[in-house]
């Protein structure tokens, strides 16, 4: 079992380096907290920053989708969902796009490089990056923000890709979550 | 393959800490003013603002740690904080993220290409203005700038980079002459 872990990893490396076919997740946290005084959570209204694009944010199967994998992570987490009595966390998420660009270079796909120098041109792409936000409800301060990256290409309009993005953003993201002291 | 991928990312590990030596700090003074005549700063009024990158916007973990960092370099260069209202400057920082293409002599036809690969990174940037509190006039600015390529996703490299950056930028403030501060 760790022999098959580290090939994935070694796996995973090899994909981050091939390009922006990947999923790029990591998170800040409040160090030092001790998230098992923590037992409820809502979700609560998100801020006016990062700003959202409508073509995810307004995507009711973006939204309920995301917000079920969330759910299923708190849960996973310990956490109660909680909407009668005053939560311990709220909960809000930013999705965003914003336009990249890459160098797609013909030495790297090809592995050489011609006499005269290798070819090199840009390549302009979609980038999305969710952002979910956990916040002390009582103190309304940010205990941990977790987000992910990936090219949106292929995943706009087709339900069966963003789900499969969306479970495995939210599922890495978690991952990283702080476990009780 | 797996050493070659081990190698791989120490390849770009070691990419990734030589782009961030290659920062850029500069400043500018108000011409006719002596920055040296102020004692005393506050805060200025607090502004959301996009940073361009969505893991920093609204982010306390980085913005709290740019704060401390100019304030523990303004108080080592002998100012000092001040309640809102009672200073006699204001403080205010920016910060912003872009992505910026290095040609790296790529873009010069009849150069042999070897070892000239273009790349893609993002460019981070930490202003810091200094305003006069009676006359809302900035008499001070200073910056840096550099690549921030995988700084964000580790918490504490990205502290790290705030600390040094803020330290660069406040360096560069005129010293007090004949004093020890």
């Amino acid at each position: 079992m760790p022999r098959l872990m580290t090939l994935t990893i070694a796996a995973i490396g090899t994909l981050a380096i091939a390009g922006c076919a990947t999923m790029n997740v990591s998170s800040h946290v409040e160090r030092g907290l001790d998230v098992s005084r923590y037992h409820t959570y809502d979700w609560g209204p998100a801020d006016a920053l990062p700003a959202g694009d409508p073509r995810l944010e307004q995507d009711p199967f973006f939204q309920d989708h995301l917000r079920g994998a969330v759910e299923k992570a708190m849960a996973g987490r310990g956490f109660e969902w909680s909407t009668v009595n005053a939560p311990d966390l709220l909960v809000h998420y930013h999705a965003n796009i914003t336009e990249r660009i890459d160098v797609d270079r013909l030495d790297v796909q090809r592995g050489y490089c011609g006499g005269n120098g290798c070819d090199v041109s840009t390549v302009q792409y979609e980038a999305g990056t969710l952002v979910i936000d956990v916040i002390d409800a009582r103190t309304n301060r940010l205990i941990w923000r977790g987000w992910a990256q990936s090219a949106v290409q292929g995943m706009l309009g087709n339900q069966d890709t963003m789900a499969r993005q969306i479970n495995e953003a939210v599922a890495r993201m978690f991952g990283e979550f702080p476990k009780p002291l | 393959m797996r050493p070659l991928v081990r190698l791989s990312v120490a390849a770009l590990a070691a990419l990734a800490l030589t782009g961030c030596a290659t920062t850029n700090v500069r400043s500018f003074v108000e011409r006719g003013v002596d920055v040296q005549q102020y004692r005393t700063y506050s805060w200025g009024p607090a502004r959301e603002q996009a940073t361009g990158d969505p893991r920093l916007d609204n982010n306390r973990f980085f913005q709290e740690r740019i704060e401390a960092a100019i304030e523990r370099n303004l108080n080592a260069r002998g100012f000092e904080k001040a309640r809102a209202g009672e200073s006699d400057l204001l403080i205010r920082y920016y910060a912003s993220v872009e992505q910026q293409v290095n040609a790296n002599g790529a873009d010069q036809p009849y150069t042999s290409c070897e070892g000239c690969q273009p790349y893609v990174f993002d460019a981070g940037t930490i202003v810091i203005d200094l305003i006069d509190a009676r006359t809302r006039r900035m008499v001070w600015r200073g910056w840096d700038e550099g690549s921030i390529d995988g700084v964000v996703d580790n918490q504490a490299w990205m502290e790290k980079r705030v600390d040094e950056s803020v330290a660069r930028i406040v360096e560069r403030l005129p010293r007090r002459a004949g004093r020890v501060s």
